[in-house]
């Protein structure tokens, strides 16, 4: 054999599988475009609904045009193939559609009362008339903050024990306490709120009560709302390490407890930090639990645990039900300043989990 | 189902040249697998031959970051023509991998029917079609009177000729084997080396093997792949299998199959 040119070349651009008979490109192309365009002719000339000319003229026409081009190009398996796609396709867009639409209100309407001091300003001197330049949510952040950091607090390091109870041990409970983490994740947010309170703060009522109404109550009532959500996510990310992976660490002599803590651990760290994350997520918005347990308050209080406070969900809660287009406005307000919250938490947890995993890839 | 031992079909590269993003891991690759030949492709770990082997039934386009230049002839007809459709290529180039990876949820006689059920085949002797596949890999006297158990209660190597009888049930005209014997001890290697030649009467067969001495007891010609430092792989030797052995024209093809390195 002689001897070759041994040169590496540069990759071609387009690969075999990616090029496509043109006739077909042609095909497809008219059956993207042309059930859309009759649709819209219908719906115009019948004058029918838009929302139901998309699923009952749209879908059909479209589904009827890919299954031909479908079984044109590929025969038989074409037709399953197109089905498929569309409905993907189809289903998608509407999801994206509503999680668009409701996105683009809260952040319409929410703009509106946003300005520096609607960050930085208490509620003290707003009555329901004053003009927006006055007053906002910072009390409503802080308690926010407060309350659900105190959750997270203890509820973050009980479920991830919960997770490691479920897939590192072998205890006789765990199939019990699986059903219960899941019997609680059904629990209402209001029953747990309504709980919390009939236990806590009615009793005090009749004078040898426990508590008043308080932050620290709001953040017990939130805990089990949280911990089902961390407890299975995290179950999750410790199933997904490799049992191969404990066998090898098990196999240097390894202690069990070391094991997990320098090889299942750092494993599952995205996934354990994801399950605080969601965990987050799922209690910052959530209302009733906090209408119950804690009084609202005008004012900032940085103590959780005495006295009024004031969160993102109850003053929106507050401002939603008035009639005064600013106290409206003020609420759209809140909601907004709750997924602005959301996002940043998401941004940080992202940043924080791929910051110590590309610094383990550079030092490979 | 007209070709049952009857000539199998003739598989030929030109140029196969094969990219892992930027990487240039295979280049200029033109080798012949004639009709009921067994063709074994050896060489050092990581010279691209499971990567070739993965280009002759287009499963490498799978890889995200794959790259592919060049021409697979079967019969003549260019498997990488715009018009083929990959699908319809698997059908007719079966594959058998390196671990036996049998359906888990699957009976033995369903493992051997899943490719009939998963093309959407109809009008085929279910019981006739399992008996003469699982015979044709030679474990038909192990599994006959327990078909119905699941196909994880095989051994590494019966599981491993259950796969090639699964392949087999399709009928294809050429079978693409990577290291097939390598998880395997050495009584189910030879069962299936059996196999294979029992094969090559009714089909095409390439063979990826790190196994010298099976590569010699298998094939009929032999191609050594080696990637040197920096460089892409490429094919250093080609013949039939007694010259690549006994009489190699290259050095590093002398040093390799007398087990001087690699």
């Amino acid at each position: 054999m002689s001897e070759l040119d041994l040169t590496a070349l540069p990759r071609p651009v387009k690969q075999p599988w990616q090029v496509r008979n043109p006739r077909n490109t042609w095909l497809v192309a008219a059956a993207s475009v042309l059930p859309m365009l009759l649709s819209v002719l219908i719906t115009v000339v019948a004058n029918i609904d838009a929302t139901l000319a998309t699923i009952l003229v749209f879908l059909p026409l479209q589904i009827i045009a890919s299954v031909g081009v479908g079984q044109y190009i590929f025969g038989k398996k074409g037709r399953g193939d197109a089905i498929l796609v569309i409905f993907t396709i189809f289903f998608s867009t509407l999801v994206g559609v509503l999680l668009v639409s409701v996105m683009f209100s809260v952040v319409v309407d929410g703009l509106r009362a946003m300005s520096p001091q609607f960050f930085g300003q208490n509620n003290h001197y707003i009555s329901s008339t004053t003009s927006l330049e006055y007053g906002g949510v910072g009390h409503a952040i802080l308690g926010t903050l407060l309350i659900v950091g105190l959750t997270t607090l203890f509820t973050i390091p009980l479920g991830i024990l919960i997770a490691i109870y479920l897939t590192e041990t072998r205890g006789r409970m765990r199939s019990t306490v699986r059903t219960l983490v899941q019997a609680i994740s059904g629990l209402p947010s209001v029953v747990s709120g309504l709980f919390i309170y009939a236990f806590l703060i009615a009793p005090s009522f009749s004078s040898h009560g426990l508590t008043q109404q308080a932050g620290w109550v709001g953040s017990v009532a939130l805990f089990p709302l949280m911990l089902p959500t961390v407890a299975r996510i995290a179950e999750e990310a410790l199933r997904l390490v490799p049992q191969e992976l404990r066998n090898g660490a098990y196999a240097l002599g390894a202690p069990a407890f070391k094991a997990f803590w320098q090889v299942t651990l750092p494993a599952a760290k995205s996934g354990l930090i994801t399950a605080a994350l969601l965990g987050v997520a799922r209690i910052i918005g959530e209302t009733a639990p906090l209408i119950l347990t804690t009084a609202p308050s005008n004012d900032t209080n940085l103590n959780p645990f005495v006295g009024q406070i004031a969160t993102l969900p109850t003053y929106l809660y507050g401002y939603i039900n008035q009639v005064q287009a600013t106290s409206q406005q003020r609420a759209w307000g809140a909601a907004l300043v709750i997924l602005i919250l959301v996002f940043v938490l998401f941004t940080l947890a992202r940043v924080l989990g791929s910051a110590k995993s590309t610094k383990a890839k550079k030092r490979k | 189902m007209e070709n049952i031992a009857t000539s199998a079909s003739h598989l030929r590269s030109e140029d196969v040249n094969v990219w892992f993003g930027e990487r240039h891991v295979l280049k200029n690759v033109s080798l012949n697998f004639p009709s009921n030949q067994v063709t074994a492709l050896i060489g050092p770990s990581g010279c691209g031959k499971s990567t070739f082997l993965r280009t002759l039934n287009r499963m490498h386009e799978l890889i995200p970051s794959a790259g592919f230049a060049g021409k697979v002839l079967l019969d003549g007809h260019d498997i990488y023509d715009h018009d083929v459709d990959p699908v319809d290529v698997r059908l007719n180039i079966g594959m058998v991998f390196q671990k036996p990876n049998p359906f888990p949820t699957m009976s033995i006689r369903e493992n051997v029917l899943s490719g009939l059920k998963l093309t959407g085949r109809r009008g085929y002797n279910a019981s006739e079609l399992v008996e003469t596949s699982l015979r044709r890999a030679s474990i038909w006297n192990e599994v006959k009177d327990r078909l119905n158990d699941p196909a994880l209660s095989l051994s590494g190597g019966q599981q491993q000729r259950l796969c090639i009888a699964r392949s087999l049930a399709m009928d294809p005209e050429v079978l693409l084997m990577d290291e097939p014997c390598s998880a395997l001890d050495p009584g189910s290697t030879r069962r299936i080396e059996e196999t294979i030649t029992e094969l090559s009467d009714s089909m095409t067969i390439v063979i990826v093997t790190h196994n010298m001495q099976q590569a010699q007891r298998v094939s009929h010609q032999t191609a050594f792949f080696l990637a040197e430092e920096g460089n892409p792989g490429r094919v250093v030797e080609f013949g039939k299998t007694d010259d690549v052995f006994n009489s190699p024209i290259d050095p590093r093809t002398n040093d390799y199959v007398n087990g001087h390195f690699g």
